[in-house]
């Protein structure tokens, strides 16, 4: 792969990703481009904060309040699941449950809890709830750009 | 495999539904024909009730089927007694039918699910080692 890179002067900060054909190393890091790339506008109190998505862990619906959850902060989001999930498309975020959408960057692990419910553990070992019927979202996270 | 078994059952399900659909142009709404569009019409009702239940309610695999398979049960029975398909002497026999499907779905859903999670996490410990291998 070479990387090129020139400067344009009084132009946005533009990425131009050039392949002889389309396969899994060029999806893997147009997605990663699109990650760096995507940013939460949140509030911490009144103060208006942008995230970016690499550091959101999850994002959660809690009592019809949109929350953002960082390592080890959270923050207030004004959006609704559906608008978030029209956002997140082409992006390392999932949803995991009627309430919840999970980044996947920082999922360490899918495990099932006896034959009962579904746990994702995060990579600070925070643990969240996954439905059975969006395992497959998960798998098709991973699953993107193979051939 | 996977992918041939299911379009076979929808090529089937086709199949049935246009040859027995065309079939009423020659021999009217027989018994057979009847019985076909009854269980494609159960079919749809369970379809939509399983998906709006999976939407709504979020328990632990077994207790969602036992409640799935009493839920089932009664959609059948009642579906059964408005088109005639059960007497009050025979009805005990929908939990059998119901059961069964519900145990081959189980038994499918448990296996399906253990694959899945076996290959995220698979994906994310390649995806962790390569991520230390670039470090």
């Amino acid at each position: 792969m070479r990387v090129i890179t020139r400067q344009v002067e009084n132009q946005p900060l533009t990425v131009i990703i050039e392949y002889p054909e389309y396969d899994k190393s060029a999806s893997d890091l147009i997605r990663k481009i699109n990650n760096l790339n995507f940013r939460f506008t949140a509030f911490d109190e009144e103060k208006q904060i942008r995230i970016d998505l690499s550091d959101v862990y999850y994002i959660e619906n809690v009592e019809r309040k949109m929350f953002i959850y960082t390592e080890k902060e959270v923050y207030r989001f004004n959006s609704t699941m559906s608008e978030i999930e029209e956002m997140i498309k082409e992006t390392d975020m999932v949803r995991i449950s009627r309430t919840c959408i999970m980044n996947t960057i920082h999922l360490k692990e899918i495990r099932q809890v006896k034959n009962s419910h579904l746990e994702a553990v995060m990579d600070n070992d925070e643990m969240l709830i996954v439905s059975r019927k969006y395992l497959r979202d998960i798998k098709s996270v991973f699953k993107r750009g193979e051939v | 495999m996977k992918k041939v078994l299911r379009d076979t059952c929808l090529l089937a399900s086709l199949m049935i539904l246009s040859v027995f659909g065309l079939s009423i142009i020659w021999s009217g709404i027989t018994a057979e024909i009847k019985l076909v569009f009854e269980l494609f019409g159960l079919a749809l009702i369970i379809s939509v009730s399983n998906y709006l239940y999976d939407e709504l309610v979020s328990l632990s695999i077994i207790l969602s089927y036992i409640i799935k398979y009493f839920l089932i049960s009664a959609i059948v029975m009642l579906f059964g007694f408005i088109v005639g398909w059960f007497f009050p002497s025979n009805f005990w026999m929908v939990f059998i039918y119901v059961g069964v499907v519900l145990l081959m779905s189980y038994f499918l859903d448990s296996f399906r699910i253990k694959k899945d999670i076996d290959y995220i996490n698979k994906k994310i410990s390649s995806r962790d080692k390569k991520i230390a291998e670039e470090k």
